[in-house]
């Protein structure tokens, strides 16, 4: 394989879009070019993730639409449907293309534009990938597949409400120095938990999920710029590469797993890319986890190799995740308060995580980060994709 | 309207495969008889649901995995009071879904 380098990234404010969703594509994009500068040297491939055009903008073929968009034809374009994963299935492919040789430079770009449909319309489309026979009928969502999962977890592992609002007060806060974030508020313990007036603040979702367990639901947009080791030389900057990539899948109904407490596919999709970047867990800085619900921040830093199985909780509350802790999850706000419009979720990880290594992260930037990881965890855990990059000292 | 929920059942190994799929996960076998899904088991865990999907007019919905006496596991609606990890259910067969005129039948646990 040949190694593959980030060299721009960027994206729009997530949140609620008044840009069409080519619009949102677009934008994202060309600040991903501008920031990649390529001048002359030609993009030869598009990839666009994206989960819910077809159904929810009446609109497909965003492959073809987004070259138009930029006039980057004759450029290899399509798009990339993979569930709340479609994101990093995207830069995998771009990645793959470069790595074989086949593409010098490829733009991945993820977008979603679903607050056009009411909140029903919405939840039944992201609805639309549980398994149609066994868990759609019975009106099954992602939020009560994430409550079952949480009560699963909460008994056997001694989580505890709190601890799920750690992750969202964590989240929240860092999403305050991300001006790109859809949530720019601070939440508190006794607002969502502790006070008589939580119950009216923090109503149940999906018991024993709460609102400020969920993320929001989010239009917008997200861009990276993928290039071959010649251009990277070219273009001179610093050097984000992509170190490895993992994927992993599982059953598509969740009461089918051995263990639904296992999260396998984030397990075995991590171990791959740490194998691939020939990486340890241990060396990771900074990691963008695919917290839509907070329960799974704290099992995916499991998972993921961070911390033990059972334990991820503990780390939290010892601020060990913080912005400042020894391992900063989701310095970007996580999908929890930055929004996780679902096809630019996986992509715009790997956006935060180029600033993040490129020094680029403002208020929220982890000091000296020089290795970083990705989850983005699609289905409920059926198809998982873990990214590792690393900057290169020039 | 089925007054029952079916899984397959792996002629070659024994392995029921509940929703069914083609390849039999254990032996890679691809044959497969029709066995229900239903009898006596527990309560795996729960979720009182209140972020719906469209079809639903209640303001909430109770649904559960649970683990049947038999091994197999299952999703579906919990029609019960009072729910706790680990109660004892049996399974019915009920209205779970209302698409217009349309009624789709599938697995309720009630208490025992």
């Amino acid at each position: 394989m040949k190694p593959v380098y980030i060299a721009g990234a960027g994206m729009t404010k997530f949140g609620r879009a008044e840009w069409s969703l080519i619009r949102l594509a677009s934008e994202a994009s060309r600040s991903a070019l501008h920031h990649a500068n390529l001048g002359e040297i030609p993009v030869d491939g598009v990839v666009v993730a994206n989960m819910g055009a077809a159904r929810v903008n009446k609109q497909t073929a965003l492959g073809s639409a987004l070259v138009d968009q930029l006039a980057l034809y004759p450029a290899m374009a399509e798009a990339v449907e993979n569930g709340p994963a479609s994101g990093a299935s995207a830069f995998k492919v771009g990645v793959q293309a470069i790595a074989s040789g086949m593409a010098d430079v490829v733009l991945v770009t993820g977008v979603e534009r679903m607050r056009t449909v009411n909140g029903l319309e919405g939840t039944d489309f992201v609805a639309s990938l549980s398994h149609p026979e066994a868990e759609y009928i019975y009106g099954v969502t992602l939020p009560s597949l994430a409550g079952l999962f949480a009560r699963l977890v909460m008994d056997r592992f001694g989580v505890e409400r709190k601890h799920l609002a750690m992750v969202a007060i964590k989240n929240h806060l860092n999403a305050t120095k991300n001006p790109y974030a859809h949530i720019q508020q601070t939440v508190t313990m006794e607002g969502i938990l502790t006070l008589p007036e939580a119950a009216v603040n923090n109503p149940p979702i999906a018991e024993p999920l709460h609102m400020f367990d969920c993320c929001p639901v989010s239009d917008g947009a997200a861009a990276v710029v993928l290039v071959s080791e010649d251009v990277a030389a070219k273009l001179g900057g610093p050097k984000v590469r992509v170190a490895g990539i993992g994927q992993a899948t599982d059953t598509h109904a969740v009461h089918d797993r051995e263990d639904p407490t296992d999260l396998k596919a984030v397990r075995l999709a991590s171990e791959k890319a740490f194998a691939m970047a020939e990486l340890k867990p241990s060396d990771v800085d900074v990691v963008e986890l695919h917290d839509a619900f907070t329960i799974l921040e704290i099992v995916e830093s499991e998972a993921a190799g961070f911390f033990p199985r059972g334990e991820g909780h503990l780390a939290l509350e010892r601020g060990e995740t913080a912005l400042d802790g020894k391992l900063p999850i989701n310095p970007s706000g996580g999908l929890k308060a930055k929004g996780h419009p679902v096809g630019a979720t996986g992509v715009a990880h790997l956006v935060e995580l180029t600033w993040q290594l490129r020094g680029e992260a403002d208020g929220r930037q982890v000091k000296d980060a020089k290795t970083a990881y990705a989850c983005n965890f699609g289905g409920f855990g059926n198809n998982v994709v873990a990214s590792v990059l690393q900057r290169e000292a020039k | 309207m089925s007054d029952k929920v079916y899984g397959g059942k792996c002629t070659s190994c024994g392995t029921v495969s509940y929703p069914r799929r083609a390849v039999c996960p254990k032996c890679r076998n691809e044959s497969f008889e029709k066995v229900a899904i239903e009898g006596e088991g527990k309560v795996l865990t729960y979720t009182d649901v209140y972020a719906l999907a469209i079809d639903y007019e209640t303001r909430y919905l109770r649904l559960a995995i649970v683990e049947l006496d038999s091994g197999q596991r299952a999703t579906g609606q919990l029609l019960a009071d009072d729910p706790k990890l680990g109660m004892r259910i049996k399974t019915t067969i009920g209205v779970v879904r209302e698409q217009g005129e349309r009624e789709i039948h599938g697995l309720q646990f009630v208490p025992v």
